[in-house]
C-alpha cells in the first residue's frame, strides 16, 4: 500500500513537471520564434534593397535595361525585380525589387528618371574664370546656394558660405581660406565630395539633330537676334533689319530653337517650354556660339508669383552667355532661365571696366565649365558691373527646358520601402 | 497501537508537511516563473511590434507618390524630401510622408514620449505611452510598456546633431533606441527589451544619385 501511494506521488510530481517544463519550454520558444521572425523579415528586405540597387545600377551602365530578374538565388534567399517604364516622355522608370527569405518576402519600389544639367542650381567644371587664371574663386559667408550644387573643382570656402540644396558636391577636398573652424561651409542636403560628372562632349551640337526633328534651326547667317514675344518669336540677322514674326507653337513644335553657328542677341518673354542653342564651328573664336543677354529675358507668368507657372526656359550656349553692356542693363537686369555653357561661363562683358549695373535678378540656374565675374568689388561696395540676387528656380528640380544636355546618368526621385 | 505507531504517525505527517512544502514552493516558483517567462515573451512581442511600426513609417520619411508634383507646405515651393524632417528632438519627431492609400498627398506624422501619469494605473512606475499622431489628428497609442524612446541625429558626416534640431535637411541618419517593459510584474520584478537601430537612414532623406 505504501509503494503504491510513493509511486502515485513520484508519478504526479513527474507529470506536473513534464507540464510545467513543456509550457516554460513552449514560452521560450515563442520568445526564440519573434526574433527570428524579425531577423527572416529584416534579410528579406534586404534582399529587396540590394536587389533595387544592383537593378539600377543594371539601367546606369545600360539605360534601356528593363529585363529584370525572376527567382534570382541571393544571399539565401530569392530576388525578383521588375523595370517598368512608367513615363517615356520623361524617361521615368519604376524598379520593383521583391526579397524573400524563408517564407518572408519584402518589397522596394524606386522610380528613377533621366538625370539633367538643369537641375543644378549651379555647377561648374572650373572654379576659375579660364585655365590661365591661377586664382581660385571663393565662396563666402554672404553666398547661400538654395539648390543643388556640383563642381569638379575643389571647394574654395571663406567665412561659412551655405550649400542648402538638395545635394551638395564638388572635387575630392575643400580648401579652406584660414581653417576649417572659421570657414567650414554650412551643407544641409545629400552631400557627395568626390563625386564626378562632366559635361558631356558636344552637348549643344547635339542638340542639331532635335532641332532639325520638329524644332527650329537658324543657319549660315554669323548673327541672330531673338526676342521672345510671348507665344510669338521675332528674328532678324542684322541690326539694322526689320523683324520677323514666327508664332512658336508651330515653328518650334518640340520647344528647341537651335542657332548654328551663330551669335545669338537674346530678350523678351517666354511662354512655354523652349531652349536656344547656340553652337560654334570655330575652335579658336569664342565669337560665335556665345549668348548675349540684350535686355530682361523673363517667363510670361513669374512662377515666383504663380508656382504652376508651366513657362520653363533653357539658354545652351558652346561659349559665352554675356550680360551685353548697354544702357538698358545698366538698371538691373531680370533672367528667369536655366543658363548652360559647355566651354566657358555665364558673366557680364567687360565687367571690370562697365558702370554700375544694379543687380543680377537671376531665377533659374547656372551650369557652366568657367566661372565667370559679373562686377568687382572694393570696400565701400560695388566698383563695376553687377551684384547677384540668383535663385533657383524650384521647378527645375523636377522639370527641365526642352533637350536640355543631359549627364548621361539617372537620378532616383522616389524610394518606397 | 503503541510507540511504533505513534511513531509512523508522527512520521508520516514530518513526510507529507515536506512533501506540502515543497508542492507549495512549487506552485510559488511556477507561478513566479510563468508571470516572468510569459511577461518577457509580451514585452518581446510588444517591442517587435513597436519596432516593426517604427521602422515602417521612419523608412518612408520624405516618400511622396507624386514626386514631381507635391508643394511643400512651409515653403509654398516644390517638395524637397531631403528636408522631410519637421522637427526632432531627443523623443519626438515629426516628419512628412505620404501615407496609405499613397495618394500623392504629403500627411504629416509625429512620434513623441507621453509622460509618466499617462500610464498611472500600471503598477510599473516607468512605463509611457508612445504617441504616434497623422495630420494634426488625435494622437494614438496603446500602452505597449515603452519606458524609453530616445533618438540620436547624424548628420552627413556621421557628427551628431544636438537636439532640437531646428535647421531644414541636417539629418541624414538616425539612431533610434526603445526599450519595453511589463506593465506589471511578480513582485515588482519587471522584464525588459531593448531594440536599437543604429543608424535608419530613409533613402528619400539621405539617398544619393546614381550618376
Amino acid at each position: 500500500m505504501t509503494g503504491k501511494a510513493i509511486l502515485l506521488v513520484v508519478i504526479g510530481f513527474s507529470l506536473t513537471l513534464l507540464s510545467v517544463g513543456q509550457k516554460f519550454g513552449s514560452v521560450s520558444n515563442r520568445a526564440v520564434d519573434n526574433y527570428v521572425s524579425y531577423q527572416k523579415e529584416t534579410l528579406a528586405h534586404n534582399i529587396a534593397i540590394s536587389g533595387a540597387n544592383i537593378a539600377a545600377n543594371e539601367i546606369y551602365m545600360n539605360p534601356t535595361w528593363t529585363k529584370g530578374y525572376s527567382n534570382m538565388q541571393f544571399q539565401k534567399g530569392n530576388l525578383d525585380v521588375t523595370v517598368d517604364i512608367v513615363d517615356a516622355d520623361l524617361g521615368l522608370r519604376e524598379i520593383t525589387a521583391t526579397g524573400t527569405f524563408m517564407g518572408k518576402s519584402s518589397e522596394v519600389k524606386i522610380r528613377i528618371a533621366p538625370s539633367n544639367f538643369s537641375e543644378y542650381a549651379y555647377y561648374s567644371t572650373y572654379e576659375r574664370s579660364s585655365p590661365l587664371s591661377g586664382g581660385k574663386i571663393w565662396w563666402t559667408g554672404k553666398d547661400t546656394v538654395w539648390g543643388p550644387f556640383h563642381t569638379q573643382d575643389n571647394l574654395n570656402v571663406y567665412q561659412h558660405p551655405a550649400f542648402l540644396g538638395k545635394h551638395t558636391s564638388h572635387k575630392k577636398s575643400i580648401n579652406y581660406y584660414k581653417n576649417k573652424s572659421s570657414d567650414a561651409p554650412t551643407i544641409t542636403g545629400i552631400y557627395e565630395p568626390g563625386k564626378n560628372l562632366v559635361i558631356p562632349p558636344q552637348a549643344v551640337e547635339n542638340l542639331e539633330a532635335a532641332a532639325d526633328d520638329n524644332g527650329l534651326k537658324f543657319q549660315d547667317k554669323d548673327s541672330l537676334y531673338l526676342i521672345f514675344d510671348r507665344d510669338s518669336l521675332r528674328y532678324k540677322y542684322n541690326y539694322s533689319d526689320e523683324y520677323t514674326a514666327l508664332y512658336l507653337p508651330t515653328a518650334a513644335p518640340n520647344g528647341l530653337i537651335y542657332a548654328k553657328d551663330m551669335v545669338v542677341r537674346l530678350k523678351g518673354v517666354v511662354q512655354g517650354k523652349y531652349t536656344i542653342g547656340c553652337s560654334s564651328s570655330s575652335t579658336t573664336s569664342t565669337e560665335k556660339g556665345t549668348v548675349w543677354l540684350d535686355d530682361d529675358i523673363v517667363y510670361a507668368t513669374d512662377p515666383q508669383v504663380d508656382p504652376n507657372s508651366t513657362d520653363l526656359f533653357g539658354i545652351v550656349a558652346e561659349n559665352y552667355v554675356y550680360i551685353t553692356e548697354n544702357s538698358v542693363n545698366n538698371n538691373n537686369i531680370n533672367i528667369q532661365a536655366s543658363i548652360f555653357s559647355e566651354n566657358w561661363g555665364f558673366g557680364a562683358y567687360n565687367y571690370a571696366d562697365r558702370p554700375v549695373g544694379g543687380d543680377i535678378n537671376l531665377l533659374g540656374g547656372i551650369q557652366q565649365n568657367y566661372r565667370q565675374a559679373v562686377g568687382t568689388f572694393g570696400s565701400k561696395g560695388i566698383k563695376s558691373g553687377y551684384t547677384k540676387q540668383y535663385r533657383y528656380d524650384w521647378r527645375l528640380a523636377f522639370m527641365s527646358p526642352p533637350f536640355y544636355p543631359g549627364t548621361g546618368g539617372f537620378r532616383i526621385v522616389s524610394w518606397f520601402e | 497501537m503503541g510507540f511504533t505507531t505513534l511513531f509512523d504517525i508522527a512520521g508520516s505527517m514530518i513526510i507529507g508537511g515536506i512533501l506540502m512544502m515543497t508542492v507549495w514552493n512549487l506552485s510559488d516558483a511556477s507561478t513566479e516563473k510563468t508571470y516572468s517567462n510569459s511577461g518577457e515573451l509580451t514585452v518581446q512581442q510588444n517591442l517587435l511590434i513597436l519596432a516593426q511600426i517604427v521602422e515602417f513609417d521612419f523608412r518612408k520619411i520624405g516618400y511622396c507618390n507624386s514626386w514631381n508634383a507635391i508643394m511643400d507646405p512651409r515653403t509654398k515651393q516644390p517638395f524637397n524630401s531631403s528636408q522631410a524632417i519637421i522637427y526632432a528632438d531627443e523623443t519626438s519627431i515629426s516628419f512628412y510622408t505620404d501615407l496609405e492609400p499613397y495618394d500623392g498627398v504629403l500627411d504629416s506624422v509625429s512620434y513623441y514620449l507621453g509622460p509618466v501619469s499617462d500610464c498611472s494605473e500600471t503598477p510599473n512606475p516607468r512605463d509611457r505611452m508612445l504617441y504616434r499622431v497623422e495630420n494634426n489628428e488625435t494622437p494614438r497609442s496603446a500602452n505597449l510598456g515603452v519606458t524609453d524612446f530616445r533618438m540620436t541625429y547624424y548628420d552627413v558626416n556621421d557628427n551628431i546633431i544636438s537636439p532640437p534640431v531646428l535647421t531644414r535637411g541636417l539629418i541624414k541618419s538616425i539612431e533610434i533606441n526603445i526599450t519595453v517593459e511589463n506593465t506589471a510584474a511578480y513582485d515588482e520584478k519587471y522584464s525588459s527589451a531593448f531594440w536599437k537601430q543604429i543608424r535608419l537612414a530613409s533613402r528619400n532623406v539621405s539617398r544619393s544619385k546614381t550618376e
